[in-house]
């Protein structure tokens, strides 16, 4: 049986009024699972202690962050990417990051002390944070984290990201290691945020050819997004053999979402979660961790959050949306939250590149193929 | 950009009496493949690890023994840049007169090497994402003003500026590409919409009042 993992206290990690990563989404999906009369065991996780997130972060850093959080004042927080408008100072940031980071390595330890095979972590995701640097909504690592406890018990592990955003920060805490896979498919880093994440960005050292990037082009739809999962992902796990799946789940490639431009319906994601768990089955042992992340979709995000949960936990995925969950979330979108569970299709205009678009796509498959073949042996 | 900032100095040099064979093996373990030649201190001539080959090539009319001497076959005078040029006159001199590196000397002195790796690497630095941060294109008024007015509103929103690339586009406008700190580049390109700027990434940006 899946676990699920969550403590209310993620909530503190809060960047202000407007600010769209919203804890809101998760109580949303929370409230819906309650709707729909499904019961939620939760396992809650503790905080990490400041020191324990020395082994990914500087001290010095973690630091900052923790003092800032409780309201000091510093003046150079810029260098650290810190009282940015992505990344405000807000009260309580740091507790909040490390309930959430709790979650992601007890995710972890559930999986070494062979309590369950998968994993559902409501929270963590922070995959643009490194060493020294906040960025794009996050401050702690708790992927590096949770992976880096699952390489020290010996295991191989395989990192999929499939945020839309680039995974910048998990790649460079592991770009020279040999034991953790990352694998990020994401809007090309030439149209969005961070900008990295190009085919040529294949690790070093013992890490070489276990870093793959796929820089998919804006507007990229689910059919598209199959042939690449199919295309890249399948040979690498079948090659690398991990033993353990971590998944960042973020739900930002909706095409409804405000930040990016990739075309993902809630139809598309099923079939991607349903992949995902494919995978694990075939190549990791069942093992899979999935964390949240981006999704800044208010209609889209708790839905598809909804549904991995669903899967996960072998239970259907309804039609239609409670009517009394619909209006009591309503006013968040002027009452425009869709009636059913999956987006009504044709969800959007037809994408007039499409065909340029899929052949770029099945470009990157071979480029990336071509490029990994030489150290895949 | 200035070219002693992107040379290599204290270039490996060998003499007009050096054999092919020496230059060669020289090139192979340093993993280089031009080599300035010097007589008396001075830069006499340059050679090229293309220079070599063909000089002793099979494919060519009159192959040189391995041990002829560098003199022999060496390019000269030397088109030379001094360190304290800016790095795209060094950079038109190499594309015109196609060649793939300049000595760089100053008051008759070999001080450096400049190749067009290095050329590359200075064009990686002035395009390359050293931070995370997003992707704003602009296509600017040719007129004064225009980018501090553009520049004022990211300052207003304590948003940082990573990199800056302009270049003219056919329309005589400006085309201009700005690294910025924040992910949330659509409501960015909203409010530098509603200032009244052309937009051009992210794409299908309406302006809202």
């Amino acid at each position: 049986m899946c676990k699920i993992i969550y403590h209310p206290k993620y909530k503190l990690y809060d960047l202000g009024e407007g600010h769209p990563f919203d804890p809101i989404r998760v109580e949303m999906m929370l409230d819906l699972l309650k709707e729909l009369n499904y019961p939620v065991e939760l396992e809650t996780p503790d905080a990490v202690s400041p020191e324990i997130l020395y082994s990914i972060h500087d001290e010095l850093y973690v630091k900052t962050v923790e003092a800032l959080s409780q309201g000091e004042n510093y003046s150079e927080v810029e260098k650290y990417g810190l009282g940015t408008i992505d990344n405000p100072v807000a009260p309580g940031m740091a507790e909040g990051a490390r309930y959430q980071t709790g979650g992601t390595l007890l995710a972890a330890k559930l999986l070494i002390e062979e309590k369950t095979k998968k994993v559902l972590q409501l929270g963590g995701g922070f995959h643009h944070a490194h060493k020294n640097l906040a960025a794009g909504f996050c401050i702690y690592n708790d992927l590096a984290l949770a992976i880096k406890q699952m390489t020290d018990h010996g295991w191989h592990v395989a990192y999929i990201d499939i945020d839309v955003h680039h995974c910048d920060g998990v790649q460079e805490i592991f770009y020279s290691d040999g034991k953790v896979m990352t694998i990020s498919l994401h809007e090309s880093g030439e149209f969005l945020f961070p900008g990295t994440g190009w085919i040529h960005e294949l690790g070093k050292g013992m890490g070489r050819s276990l870093k793959l990037n796929v820089p998919l082009d804006p507007f990229t739809e689910g059919d598209s997004y199959i042939e690449v999962m199919n295309g890249i992902i399948e040979p690498a796990l079948k090659w690398f053999h991990p033993d353990v799946l971590v998944v960042m789940a973020g739900a930002d490639a909706h095409y409804s979402d405000p930040l990016a431009d990739l075309m993902l319906t809630t139809i598309d994601y099923e079939n991607v979660f349903r992949k995902i768990l494919n995978f694990a089955d075939l190549y990791s042992n069942g093992k899979v961790i999935f964390t949240l992340g981006g999704g800044y979709s208010i209609t889209a995000t708790p839905r598809i959050w909804t549904i991995l949960y669903l899967l996960l936990r072998n239970l259907e995925i309804p039609e239609k949306i409670p009517e009394s969950w619909r209006h009591k979330w309503g006013k968040l979108v002027n009452n425009k939250f869709p009636e059913f569970m999956h987006d009504q299709l044709p969800a959007y205009e037809p994408i007039p590149r499409k065909p340029e678009i899929e052949k770029h796509n099945r470009d990157l498959i071979r480029r990336i193929n071509d490029s990994v073949v030489q150290y895949w042996i | 950009m200035l070219i002693r900032e992107v040379m290599h100095p204290e270039p490996i040099t060998v003499s007009p009496t050096t054999k092919l064979n020496e230059a060669y093996n020289i090139m192979e373990k340093e993993g280089i493949r031009h080599l300035p030649v010097m007589g008396n201190n001075k830069l006499v001539g340059i050679v090229t690890d293309r220079d070599l080959r063909l000089a002793t090539s099979k494919l060519t009319k009159h192959p040189c023994e391995v041990e002829t001497e560098i003199k022999e076959i060496m390019s000269h005078p030397v088109q030379t840049t001094n360190p304290s040029d800016p790095i795209e006159i060094a950079t038109r001199t190499m594309r015109e007169l196609k060649i793939g590196c300049l000595p760089v000397v100053e008051d008759i002195k070999l001080v450096g090497i400049v190749t067009g790796m290095d050329l590359l690497d200075a064009l990686l630095m002035l395009t390359g994402v050293y931070l995370p941060s997003g992707r704003l294109d602009v296509r600017l008024l040719n007129k004064s003003g225009e980018l501090a007015r553009l520049t004022a509103l990211l300052a207003e929103r304590k948003i940082n500026i990573h990199s800056i690339l302009t270049y003219p586009d056919k329309e005589g406008k400006i085309r201009l590409v700005l690294r910025v700190g924040t992910i949330e580049m659509k409501m960015l390109a909203k409010i530098i919409c509603n200032a009244g700027f052309e937009v051009v990434w992210p794409i299908n940006i309406a302006c809202v009042k």
